[in-house]
């Protein structure tokens, strides 16, 4: 469910921070635009089914874009686009139905969970000669739990709290000012007294307030404990799931009572259309932004600090890419041909090209001149770790059925939150084995 | 006795035919194989064999992916966890309850007393009849999108209540006490029309003669209806007896548009959907489920339709 625009961005690559280390390496920006391939028989228009989820228009122009640049390198490229949450919703039978070579898929558990129920083809070999162009946090997110590479990382987006410039211009909060909890608190404060809704929230879809848990999470209790948490090696009925909660309420003063009439994108009409203040949102939160005076009114800063210990070292950055299903073995060199295709600077220069706010994952594409794109960049850069999103490190029927609506009943009812805590840990140990 | 012979040389060239019915041909062997074997074979296979797979995987956990091997026994263990841990079972269980009394004490009625004003011949009746049917045109889906336009928070209800912020405005939707109202609302200005086109078309199969036998004894419209017409309706009645309580448990679209069943709008059929389909599935849960949903349309609509065949008879 969690959205998958390309809005964001643009830019830079470095990214992925934990990774920062050696990764790097040169590599000439699309060395294999002669449509290299893996050993393809480089017959004329190498044949391979793409399934993808990008059915927003904005999203269907990429995918256009970057199917015409792959034609261009030899490819025939059968795109099958269906419903971004009719893709989600079917996923499982799709996978093992008669799917597509290659398909849209998320980095993190997502990933891991179809390779390890072999439903996914194993591209370590595509790895070994794109990994240069990735930094080393790409590789270990592209990682299934046997140590071989699954996905290919195309674009990502963070998490953080979006803002239009003028609005905290007017107000006389300067956002570089907000660092603590308390200095949050006090701009929500200023924000109130002129008539504006401090922080919009929409949680309609029951998927959109699991980003602001996962900061919440993180920034309260770390990162190490969020990902045990995700992982079931913690549990929900742990007093510092309550923490987090106690802290989240400290914020409802501030933030719209209606949140789940609200979905993503209506909140994020409030903050462009300056009713709101802030957003706590992904960088698509961009895509709404039609006007190019507004977008460039648009900017972000981390989600503040609430436990010194923890500083603002962790963010939720998921990352969107490819898989090849288990189907593609038939096809296995078209399909690895394209794997490569798509990890290319080509692949990411026709998006670019369309899409000029997007965030790249390979390490060669220069830098954005978009101060927007920048300050994501810059924002993963300092950041120490990196999360994908709830329902991307967690299962993902605890995820969607269980913790979903968990958090509406938070909103609703913050009172619960001891009960609501108490429900998710006895659910978690209900389910199944995975 | 000239009819006697009548009836004679009728029987003596009826009675080949007669023996034959109950001695079928081949040909007649095939035509019925072909009419009621072919059907009963579909049905068992795509509606029995499934519905009892589905009760057998109720007792299981089954994540949906893999074969046989990967399913695993768990005895009643889906069923008393959804008893006791899931929250929005209760919710779901009280909604479809609610949607079902709702159904049969509003739009079912109104769809009745439409059909008997309607079946009066009033002027531009069949435009009425047009405008009553009309939502039911439109599939659940659609209707969804469209009243979603005029109940969200800056929808067409808010503006003309003239109060469309975020803050204030009424939330429709949002508010788990208000949202059911509404969406009992919808579905029963979508039921209305149902049930009247049912009713009418009874109706219009209701002899005239009893009509104008009740006229000369001094019967009132509405006596007439009431004692003569509706009790020769029971046909009618069943069907639309059967179809309120099955469109009740079944409902599904119209919240899954709205906000995919959550928040006060928790249903049997969405919950079945949430827990079946998606990248992990709990088919086992979901299976559980569906077969209490299942128990419980089939059950009383068992039960009914035994007691009105059985009084038929």
């Amino acid at each position: 469910m969690s959205e998958q625009t390309l809005n964001g961005d643009v830019s830079r690559r470095s990214v992925l921070k934990g990774a920062a280390a050696g990764a790097g390496v040169v590599a000439a920006g699309g060395f294999l635009s002669a449509g290299a391939g893996a050993g393809a028989a480089s017959a004329a228009g190498k044949t391979v089914s793409v399934g993808s989820n990008q059915s927003d228009p904005a999203a269907r122009k990429s995918d256009t874009a970057w199917v015409a640049a792959a034609t261009k390198a030899g490819f025939d490229v059968k795109l099958n686009t269906v419903d971004h949450n009719t893709f989600q919703n079917q996923i499982n039978s799709y996978l093992q139905g008669t799917p597509d070579d290659v398909f849209t898929w998320f980095a993190g558990y997502r990933m891991q969970f179809f390779a390890s129920k072999g439903l996914s083809t194993d591209i370590s070999d595509v790895w070994s000669k794109i990994g240069k162009d990735f930094t080393k946090g790409y590789k270990t997110a592209s990682t299934g739990l046997d140590g071989k590479q699954y996905f290919v990382p195309t674009t990502w987006y963070p998490w953080a709290v979006m803002y239009r410039k003028s609005v905290f211009k007017a107000a006389g909060v300067d956002p570089a000012s907000i660092v603590t909890w308390a200095d949050f608190i006090n701009a929500c404060k200023v924000f109130k007294s002129k008539g504006l809704t401090p922080v919009a929230l929409g949680d309609k879809g029951g998927w959109e307030a699991m980003g602001t848990f996962d900061l919440f999470n993180m920034r309260t209790n770390g990162y190490k404990f969020h990902v045990d948490l995700m992982g079931g090696r913690a549990s929900w009925g742990d007093a510092r799931v309550q923490k987090t909660f106690t802290n989240w309420q400290s914020m409802f003063p501030y933030q719209n009572s209606n949140t789940l009439d609200l979905e993503w994108s209506d909140a994020a009409q409030l903050v462009l259309q300056k009713k709101a203040a802030m957003q706590i949102m992904g960088a698509f939160h961009a895509s709404i932004y039609t006007d190019a005076a507004d977008l460039a009114d648009l900017a972000l800063f981390p989600f503040p600090e609430i436990n010194k210990a923890n500083r603002r070292n962790a963010v939720d950055a998921p990352i969107d890419g490819y898989m090849l299903s288990k189907g593609a073995s038939k096809n296995l060199a078209n399909a690895k041909a394209l794997a490569t295709f798509i990890a290319s600077t080509d692949y990411a220069n026709a998006v670019l090209s369309v899409a000029p706010t997007a965030l790249f994952a390979n390490s060669n594409m220069p830098a954005s001149d978009n101060a927007f794109v920048r300050q994501q960049v810059e924002l993963v850069k300092s950041s120490k770790y990196i999360a994908q999103f709830l329902d991307r490190d967690t299962r993902p029927d605890f995820a969607g059925p269980i913790v979903g609506p968990a958090i509406q009943s938070f909103l609703k009812n913050p009172s619960d939150k001891a009960k609501i805590a108490a429900n998710l840990a006895k659910q978690w140990d209900a389910l199944p084995p995975a | 006795m000239s009819s006697t012979g009548t009836e004679l040389t009728a029987a003596g060239a009826k009675a080949p035919r007669r023996r034959r019915r109950s001695n079928f041909t081949k040909k007649d062997r095939t035509v019925l194989f072909g009419l009621v074997g072919i059907p009963t074979i579909l049905h068992v296979l795509f509606v029995w064999i499934p519905a009892i797979l589905t009760v057998l995987l109720s007792f299981t956990f089954w994540n949906g992916i893999g074969g046989i091997k990967e399913i695993h026994w768990a005895g009643f263990q889906n069923y008393t966890q959804i008893f006791s841990l899931y929250e929005a079972f209760p919710k779901a269980l009280r909604n479809n309850a609610l949607w079902l009394g709702f159904f049969a004490l509003i739009p079912t009625p109104l769809g009745i007393l439409l059909a008997y004003f309607i079946d009066k011949n009033l002027k531009g009746s069949k435009f009425y009849q047009t405008a009553f049917y009309l939502p039911m045109v439109l599939s659940l889906a659609v209707t969804g999108i469209v009243w979603d336009y005029i109940f969200r928070t800056n929808g067409l209800v808010n503006s003309l209540m003239g109060d469309t912020s975020v803050e204030s405005a009424t939330s429709w939707f949002g508010d788990p006490n208000k949202n059911i109202w509404v969406v009992l609302g919808i579905a029963s200005w979508r039921h209305i029309g149902y049930v009247m086109l049912l009713y009418l078309a009874g109706m219009k199969a209701v002899d005239p003669s009893l009509h104008e036998a009740a006229g000369i004894d001094g019967a009132s419209d509405w006596y007439t209806f009431r004692k003569v017409v509706f009790p020769s309706l029971r046909p009618v009645n069943v069907i639309i007896i059967v179809v309120t309580v099955i469109d009740s448990l079944r409902a599904f679209d119209l919240v899954f548009i709205i906000n995919r069943g959550r928040n006060g709008l928790e249903l049997l059929g969405v919950l079945v959907y949430e827990n079946i389909f998606g990248e992990s599935s709990r088919i086992g849960w979901g299976a559980a489920l569906a077969t209490m949903l299942f128990l419980m349309s089939i059950i009383p609509i068992m039960v009914y339709l035994y007691q009105t065949f059985k009084a038929e008879e």
